[in-house]
């Protein structure tokens, strides 16, 4: 308990407030919500009130970004653990893969998996993969390549340490000292890399949605801070972006308080 | 030398790569089904889809190429486009890209002084509240809020308006990192014995700690100018500029696919130009890159 940073607990704290929030307005109660905003009703949507809009979106956005950063940070740890477990060539091969999807800006990889994915769907053959579960998938296909070259570092250092040195001596394979030594030491960077990939994941969903690409409904933030417009040209927007906007920075700002602090507190630790 | 030459090598296989990869993934799509309820397309729409990527041609892959350099319109829509349009479109973007850059590292600059200046004042807050809100900023939220006045009452330029709202993420995260190493440097012995010496604080500041700062601001410049391309695409959209992003846009949403292979292989190249321009620039600037690549 001491040993987690007065940041750290604030971020989540934030986080966890702002996924309660979203649960009980966007989803519990939308109808309370909708006849108490005092922002009144959206452009586009008549029928839907801007605080129902807002914090709907911030569910599925919360959602999607915790779904997508889950799966990128699974899937980085698996090819950092690959790397370092095989060595030699092998590794060489997968750190130049991170190398090339690490140089790719995110949005533009989960524009072309989107389309690719959509064209699959569309023909019946997307394996019952919805609007959400394409945008995750694509996020993690994009997202993983950060975490992977963070784990792997880090699985480097961790194993220049003496009590593996010690374990290895004792006749301590790869996967043992992985999974018995390295992974106790790894675990809070784990956590913190996951909150890392967090805000990423939330913004590129964002962006994507905003261009009109994603299908998802009901709408994340992006989507509709996307549909926004004619708001924005017939009152100044203040009433509907700014709200939306707010929600968003907060989310961000919950989930890389979380991530520094642990990040920082880990290598302390190490 | 050598480890230039691996470093080009990594950088320069990239595009291949994302070339022959975008190909295959688009040339993988289901346009055409048995079924007429499923279908996307008209026949006649696939098959212009499966002659413009060559797909049943022997090399062809190479068909969006000989495309692209016949001078011919790729796509199969209004939205198709030759080269030379494509070349005056990513000069577009490039060019808001360019006018960017030094917007966002003169706002790193001077963000990294104030961050450094409020470090022991009241205002250290704001130190840390502005990237936590320029980070949950997307580019297009400021953009949103410029475009009234951009686009319907035309009261500012749209290339400028653009160029500002993609230089505020780039260069906070520029101005945190810089901020970063201004500290460490001006903790440093020698930043002190300068001091004790008579130098005044600018002085020591210009001659003997930004040179030290420089090689950090370079090692970001990279990811920094993905960002301000990439990020080009939403303030491009939003204030209607006919430029790299908007094109980019479209064809995804059209399924322009022979485009968007085309398109995805020339930003890759401009990344990689970057990149590479960014190494170069570092070993000019680095003396101790230099040294270690001796």
């Amino acid at each position: 308990m001491n040993r987690i940073p007065l940041r750290a607990w604030v971020g989540l704290l934030l986080l966890v407030g702002l996924g309660a929030l979203s649960l009980v307005a966007g989803r519990l109660f939308p109808e309370a919500l909708a006849h108490t905003c005092p922002l009144g009703w959206d452009l586009n949507r008549p029928d839907r009130s801007v605080c129902e809009l807002a914090f709907g979106g911030l569910w599925v956005s919360l959602a999607v970004g915790l779904a997508a950063g889950a799966l990128s940070t699974v899937l980085g740890l698996g090819v950092a653990a690959l790397a370092r477990l095989s060595g030699g060539v092998t590794e060489q091969v997968l750190l130049r893969a991170v190398d090339a999807v690490f140089a790719l800006p995110d949005v533009l990889v989960v524009m072309v998996l989107q389309l690719a994915g959509q064209s699959l769907m569309d023909a019946g053959m997307g394996g019952g993969l919805g609007p959400f579960g394409l945008m995750v998938t694509s996020l993690a296909l994009v997202g993983w390549a950060g975490p992977a070259r963070m784990f792997r570092d880090r699985l480097a250092t961790l194993e220049g340490q003496e009590y593996v040195a010690a374990a290895r001596a004792l006749g301590g394979g790869g996967p043992h000292v992985l999974r018995v030594h390295l992974w106790p030491m790894l675990r809070p960077f784990v956590l913190a890399v996951f909150l890392s990939r967090l805000p990423n994941a939330i913004l590129t969903e964002s962006t994507v949605s905003f261009f009109g690409i994603a299908r998802m409904e009901p709408m994340s933030l992006g989507r509709y801070l996307g549909t926004s417009y004619a708001a924005l040209i017939y009152e100044g927007g203040g009433r509907v972006v700014i709200p939306a906007w707010g929600l968003l920075v907060l989310l961000v700002l919950g989930a890389s308080l979380a991530s520094q602090a642990l990040g920082g507190g880990t290598r302390r630790q190490v | 030398m050598r480890l230039i030459a691996t470093r080009l090598a990594r950088q320069l296989v990239l595009v291949p790569v994302v070339a022959v990869a975008s190909y295959f993934l688009m040339a993988a799509l289901p346009l055409t089904t048995e079924s007429d309820t499923k279908r996307q397309v008209s026949p006649e729409l696939a098959a212009s889809y499966q002659r413009d990527l060559g797909i049943g041609e022997p090399f062809g892959i190479l068909r969006p190429w000989q495309k692209l350099f016949a001078g011919e319109r790729l796509g199969t829509s209004a939205q198709g486009i030759t080269g030379d349009e494509l070349l005056q479109k990513l000069s577009g973007s490039v060019g808001v890209g360019l006018v960017a850059l030094p917007l966002a590292l003169a706002w790193a600059l001077g963000f990294a002084l104030l961050r450094t200046r409020w470090r022991r004042g009241r205002w250290a807050v704001l130190g840390d509240a502005l990237p936590a809100i320029a980070f949950g900023t997307p580019v297009f939220i400021p953009a949103l809020l410029l475009a009234p006045s951009v686009v319907e009452r035309g009261h500012l330029l749209p290339e400028l308006c653009a160029a500002v709202v993609i230089a505020i993420w780039p260069g906070t995260f520029l101005g945190t990192l810089v901020g970063d190493a201004l500290e460490t440097e001006l903790s440093r012995d020698y930043v002190r014995t300068a001091l004790s010496k008579g130098l005044d604080p600018g002085t020591v500041l210009r001659r003997h700690v930004l040179p030290n700062v420089w090689p950090a601001l370079l090692d970001a410049v990279t990811p920094v100018a993905t960002a301000l391309l990439a990020g080009s695409f939403a303030a491009e959209r939003v204030f209607g500029l006919p430029y790299f992003g908007q094109l980019y846009v479209l064809a995804v949403l059209n399924k322009q696919v022979a485009v968007v292979v085309v398109s995805t292989t020339t930003f890759a190249t401009v990344l990689v130009a970057v990149s590479l321009t960014v190494e170069l620039l570092r070993v000019l600037v680095d003396p101790r890159a230099r040294e270690a690549r001796a």
